[in-house]
């Protein structure tokens, strides 16, 4: 049997990588896009970890609707990325530093 | 349990935006103005529902996922008000500025939406939908000047770490709600208050997490790096929005989680939010000084005054909150006026970016800078504008409650802050403006900017009546629990 | 009632708004029509309430009309006091503001700011009003302070010329001086008493003086404190009410315009001091060292400066020194307690001061802004009517009876000669020679202006006519005040102290005052110079105004100099400048930029500074708990 205690650190785990992929990546901006994503999917997975846990709905229900935030989140994003992408030709982060200061 | 009027204002406004992306579909370019009226119009519609319901007692709907009180309904009120204002102000702008035919409206009552639902919110889930309802329309509104690079590259930013900050808000109430085993705020703050003295680690955990997301959306030190980039990229009408009714609609939420959900953890939220507000109003003032463009000296004004807001919750009684909100409001008229006036000057093909760019104000439109030094006074503190009681009352419920040290700090900064503010009025008054030619203003954006900035010397000279109200919102028996 | 007041206090500030603001917009005309029309309404409401209280009997009223903040138990109030003395001050302040709005449409025709003096002279009055009406120290400071601003930038109203910028600089200065004086007085009054409310001081007062409260202000000696609150409070009145040493500011006043030396320089804010100590009036009673100090001051400034204006050619000089004069014998009426007298020659002065005053301008209009007297002379075929109600003026100044000066400065020397307290004697022998003194200045200017020879030159002669009727009106309207006001507030034994005063010692000195000026500039003009000749070494002291102004130049501005240059070498810029000022600067500067880099603009930068954030924060609550 999983104790609550091994599934959480999992998700820590889980949370932690995407935390580092965002730090840690330097050239690509799609790859931020998918740590925004893995971020989300470690908080679901948390939900139903605790959902199952607690015999409770309510975390499960909660899941559902971070998905479809997600959806929307993720169209928003690759749109921008696209406007990027058609005005400077690069979709490299660290190019990505006019404004500063 | 399921009452419909209490979510009038919300069902009016979402047909609305219906009604209002089906018009502009089908109006031409030309008739943009059907657009805005229509938008417009749904704010008034909207503000005269949120009244009309005002008085019926606090209840909680929807099997508690959404609560009718007055402190929803009053920063409603303010939210309403203020967006009103961006619009009128904005309207030339985005037409001038190439920015879409009806989108920017579209965009912006969806975030209005949002907001309503946010500052309502009495469940986690419908918080988190109300925050990212606000939110994701700000990215898109933010990016809608697709030729501009710092547009789009401010875009990115703010969305990628937005996205961050709401994960780990969400890994925060996933905790807590694990440790709580609910989703409803008052449930959440029965559970925590059943076994106040020792709580169980998972609760801290939460705690910090939330409290960063909420920081982030507030704008505080070290979650700020997000807010000049994003004031001084975005198009300035996509400025004056988000730093007007979302930071009202956020102190809402900040109200909400704080306040009504987790008083069990105000020990250890004081904690935290000293050393964020500390580190937010010293950052703030201080990195204001060096700026040379207006957007981003404004943003980092903004950062210190999200420290001072934060004030009143570090001071942890009725008087700190009620102070608290009413420095939203005063923050919100103020920077609704300076945004204002930057998205008002603003021409085709030509965005004012640097203090530079107000220079001799006065020689071209006297009335447009003495608004314009009325809003920096207010935000400097001075009397008597409003923004010297905001700064008063805080300061009182800081002394009653022994945060000495803390209300000294707070002065000394604000002190520097004078600096930056100052600065603005010498280059408007004194310096020869580099363009002669003088400036003048559509009836209606004239009035408004008249209004505004004298609202701000109308609250400074009366405040009393504002004061009691956002007093009278944190009574013990407006409040649900 | 406080719609009454509301319709007395909000007009002129509206006026002044409007003229100032929108003043190049509404033009000239209509600038002084909605400044008149404020003002007016302020005179009409003025009258409403001078009826209910003076005629009808009404009592005392304390309006809190706004609580503008509140800091613990203290609470910053927006209110009114009402009683007779309030109501003869608004009644004194919008007249002569009514008729000095009216008067300046002639005199300021054809000025360059002539909008920016409307809205002065309108804020003034708002000011002013203020400052009558306020139930509350702060009330009555913030009014102190606004007048005290007004009367700065009228006296400078024209800034280009250099004697009115010093003059401007001058009183301004001067005024800040006393003011640490009032300041401190209030700030005792907020310890002693716990509020700045005017009721509840004085009622308390007698409480508190009977437990004896005394302070130490050096080592080893031991004050009363209603004394040092007395006196720090007089010496704000001291530095508004230009009382000796701190009059030498009002002279100078005398480079504005000459409406406004009527209005601010002589009716109205001069006699705040005098307005102050009365409304004081209990907390004052209960100090007779205070009433001593207050009593020797007013009696000397009324003789000494009197004296001064003597030597003084200059036509509006003359009548400022007559200022400083008569207003010390009001602070000696004070002084002997004789409150109401006080007031009451503060009322009948603002009417023939105003009336001395505008006939002076009148007389300086008619020759293109010629203030000498000496240039003047035989005026008198010119300017009949100009004549006659400076004459008046004259007479009631002189306390010629049935003039009004003759009622309440004969009810000043009584109450002077009546009084026991340590000083009185002094002050009752001052007095009286400062009669003589009055009549023989005041006729000196009067035979010098208008009878004589006529010095000015022929081809100016057709050029001197009267003036239109906004100059004339407000002449003849404040002539009849100054015959009338004495004779209708002692309308009983009016007449039997008008006979009275003919086997008094006063009445013949004032007489004897004139005779010598008719026989010494009219009929033997020579014997001016030969006396100054004879007697140069007082005719020097005089015309150095007894070397207060050249002691405040050495002692006070060379040895301050001196010192600030001392400090400003070695403090200011070592110690300060480089040190704290620049290196604070500096240091800031450093700490701007700094801080600047950190925002270095890559995302992943930001993420990082979040999550370090983050992890601080959970690793610092973790190791808490």
């Amino acid at each position: 049997m999983i104790t609550l205690n091994s599934a959480l650190i999992v998700t820590a785990i889980l949370f932690s990588l995407s935390l580092i992929g965002l730090v840690l990546n330097r050239h690509n901006l799609i790859v931020l896009l998918m740590c925004v994503e893995l971020m989300l999917l470690a908080v679901n997975t948390n939900f139903i970890i605790f959902s199952h846990f607690l015999n409770d709905l309510a975390g499960q229900v909660f899941v559902f609707f971070i998905l479809a935030v997600a959806a929307a989140e993720a169209a928003i994003g690759l749109a921008i990325l696209i406007l990027i992408f058609r005005k400077q030709k690069t979709i490299n982060v660290s190019e990505l530093n006019t404004l500063k200061g | 349990m399921f009452n419909f009027t209490l979510i009038l204002p919300e069902l009016f406004v979402l047909c609305m935006v219906c009604v209002v992306m089906l018009v502009d579909l089908f109006v031409e370019q030309r008739q943009q103005v059907l657009t805005y009226a229509l938008t417009q119009l749904t704010l008034v519609g909207a503000a005269i529902l949120t009244l009309c319901i005002y008085c019926i007692p606090t209840t909680a709907n929807f099997s508690g996922l959404t609560v009718h009180d007055h402190l929803g309904s009053v920063l409603k009120l303010a939210i309403y008000i203020t967006s009103f204002f961006v619009f009128l102000y904005s309207r030339n702008y985005f037409r001038q500025q190439n920015m879409g035919k009806g989108e920017p409206y579209l965009l912006g009552l969806c975030s209005i939406l949002g907001m309503m639902v946010l500052v309502s919110a009495h469940n986690f889930l419908t918080l988190y939908l109300g925050l990212e309802l606000m939110s994701l329309p700000i990215y898109a509104l933010t990016a809608l000047q697709r030729d501009k690079e710092q547009a789009l590259e401010a875009a990115i930013k703010y969305f990628i770490l937005g996205a961050l900050a709401s994960a780990l808000l969400l890994y925060g109430l996933s905790m807590i709600y694990g440790a709580s085993g609910s989703l409803d705020i008052t449930q959440v703050a029965n559970v925590i208050g059943a076994n106040s003295t020792q709580h169980p680690l998972i609760f801290v955990f939460g705690l910090v997490f939330v409290v960063a997301g909420l920081a982030f959306k507030i704008g505080l030190v070290p979650f700020h790096m997000w807010l000049p980039d994003v004031y001084t990229g975005a198009p300035n009408a996509a400025t004056l929005f988000l730093a007007v009714a979302p930071k009202v609609a956020v102190i809402g939420m900040t109200i909400r989680l704080l306040v009504e959900c987790l008083p069990g953890l105000q020990v250890q939220w004081q904690e935290l939010l000293i050393v964020i507000s500390v580190l937010s109003m010293i950052l703030g003032n201080f990195v204001a000084i060096v700026q040379t463009n207006i957007k981003r000296m404004l943003a980092y004004s903004t950062i210190a005054h999200g420290g001072y807001i934060l004030l009143g919750f570090i001071a942890g009684t009725a008087a700190g909150y009620s102070a608290a909100l009413f420095y939203t409001l005063a923050y919100a008229i103020m920077s609704l006026g300076a945004f204002g006036i930057i998205t008002l000057l603003s021409k085709q093909g030509f965005d004012v970016e640097t203090i530079e760019d107000l220079q001799g104000l006065n020689d071209r439109n006297p009335w447009l800078a003495f608004m314009m030094m009325l809003l920096l006074f207010s935000m400097a503190g001075l009397p008597p504008t409003i923004g010297f009681f905001a700064k008063l009352s805080l300061i009182e419920a800081l002394v009653s409650t022994h945060f000495v040290w803390l209300a000294c700090i707070a002065m000394l900064v604000a002190v520097i802050g004078v600096y930056y503010y100052l600065r603005v009025i010498k280059v408007m008054y004194f310096d020869k403006p580099l363009d002669n030619k003088p400036f003048s203003l559509a009836w209606d954006a004239k009035m408004a900017i008249t209004i505004n900035g004298l609202a701000i010397l109308y609250f400074g000279i009366f405040p009393g009546a504002l004061i009691t109200l956002c007093q009278q919102l944190f009574w013990s028996g407006t409040m649900l629990n | 009632m406080q719609l009454l007041l509301t319709a007395i206090l909000l007009p002129p500030l509206l006026g002044a708004i409007l003229a100032g603001i929108f003043g190049t917009i509404i033009g000239r005309v209509a600038s002084h029509r909605v400044t008149v029309l404020g003002v007016l309404i302020s005179f009409i409401c003025s009258c409403i309430i001078f009826k209910n209280f003076i005629l009808d009997h009404q009592s005392t009223q304390n309006i809190i009309a706004y609580t503008w903040g509140t800091s613990g138990a203290f609470q910053f109030n927006v209110g009114f006091l009402i009683d007779n003395l309030t109501a003869t001050m608004l009644m004194v302040v919008t007249s002569v503001s009514l008729l000095v709005h009216v008067y300046s449409i002639g005199y300021m025709r054809g000025d360059a700011g002539y909008q920016r003096f409307f809205s002065y002279i309108s804020l003034f009055t708002f000011a002013m009003l203020m400052l009558i009406t306020a139930n509350n120290f702060f009330q009555l400071f913030f009014g102190w302070e606004a007048v005290g601003l007004v009367s700065y930038l009228l006296i400078g109203f024209w800034f280009t010329r250099e004697p009115a910028n010093f003059g401007s600089l001058k009183a301004f200065i001067v005024n800040r001086v006393s003011d640490v004086g009032f300041i401190l007085g209030i700030g005792g009054v907020i310890t002693l008493f716990g509020t700045v409310d005017f009721l509840p001081v004085l009622a308390q007062a007698p409480k508190v003086a009977a437990s004896l409260p005394t302070i130490s202000l050096f080592a080893g000696t031991s004050w009363s404190i209603i004394t040092v609150i007395c006196i720090l409070l007089f010496i704000g009145a001291m530095g508004k009410s230009a009382q000796m040493p701190l009059h030498i500011w009002l002279p100078e006043s005398m480079e504005g315009p000459t409406p406004i030396s009527a209005l601010i320089h002589a009716a109205t804010m001069v006699t705040a001091g005098v307005y102050m100590v009365a409304r004081l009036s209990p907390l004052y009673e209960l100090s007779a060292s205070a009433l001593t100090f207050i009593l020797v001051i007013g009696a000397t400034t009324a003789l000494f400066t009197g004296i001064l204006g003597v030597v003084q050619n200059d036509i509006k000089r003359v009548i400022a020194y007559s200022t400083l004069s008569q207003l010390g014998y009001m602070v000696a009426a004070l002084g002997a307690s004789a409150f109401a007298a006080g007031i009451f020659h503060l009322v009948t002065h603002a009417a023939f001061k105003a009336l001395l005053f505008l006939a002076a301008g009148s007389v300086i209009l008619a020759l293109h802004h010629e203030q000498d007297m000496r240039k003047m002379g035989g005026l008198r075929r010119y300017l009949p009517l100009t004549y006659s109600c400076f004459l008046v003026g004259a007479l009631a100044l002189a306390a010629i009876p049935p003039f009004s000066g003759f009622y309440s400065k004969d009810a000043i020397i009584e109450a002077v000669h009546l009084s026991t307290i340590h000083g009185a004697s002094y002050a009752y022998v001052a007095l009286m020679i400062g009669v003589f003194v009055t009549a023989l200045y005041i006729f000196r200017a009067f035979f010098m202006t208008f009878h004589g020879s006529c010095s000015a030159n022929s081809a100016s002669q057709d050029n001197i006519r009267e003036n239109g009727w906004v100059i004339w009106l407000p002449l003849v309207i404040l002539a009849i005040a100054s015959i009338t006001i004495g004779m209708i507030v002692k309308h009983a034994d009016a007449l039997q102290l008008a006979l009275h005063a003919f086997t008094s010692l006063p009445f013949w000195l004032a007489i004897a005052g004139i005779v010598t000026a008719w026989f010494c500039y009219v009929i033997r003009p020579a014997i001016p110079a030969m006396l100054a000749n004879k007697f140069s070494w007082l005719y020097y002291i005089l015309i150095k105004k007894y070397g207060f102004d050249d002691f405040n130049q050495i002692v006070f501005v060379r040895g301050t100099r001196a010192l600030a240059q001392l400090l400003y070498n070695y403090g200011d810029q070592r110690l300060i400048d480089d040190g704290l000022v620049n290196g604070s600067g500096r240091l800031i500067q450093w700490i701007s930029a700094t801080l600047k880099r950190l925002q270095t603009g890559y995302i992943y930068n930001y993420a990082l500074a979040m999550i370090i954030g983050v992890l601080a924060l959970v690793l610092w609550q973790m190791l808490i708990a």
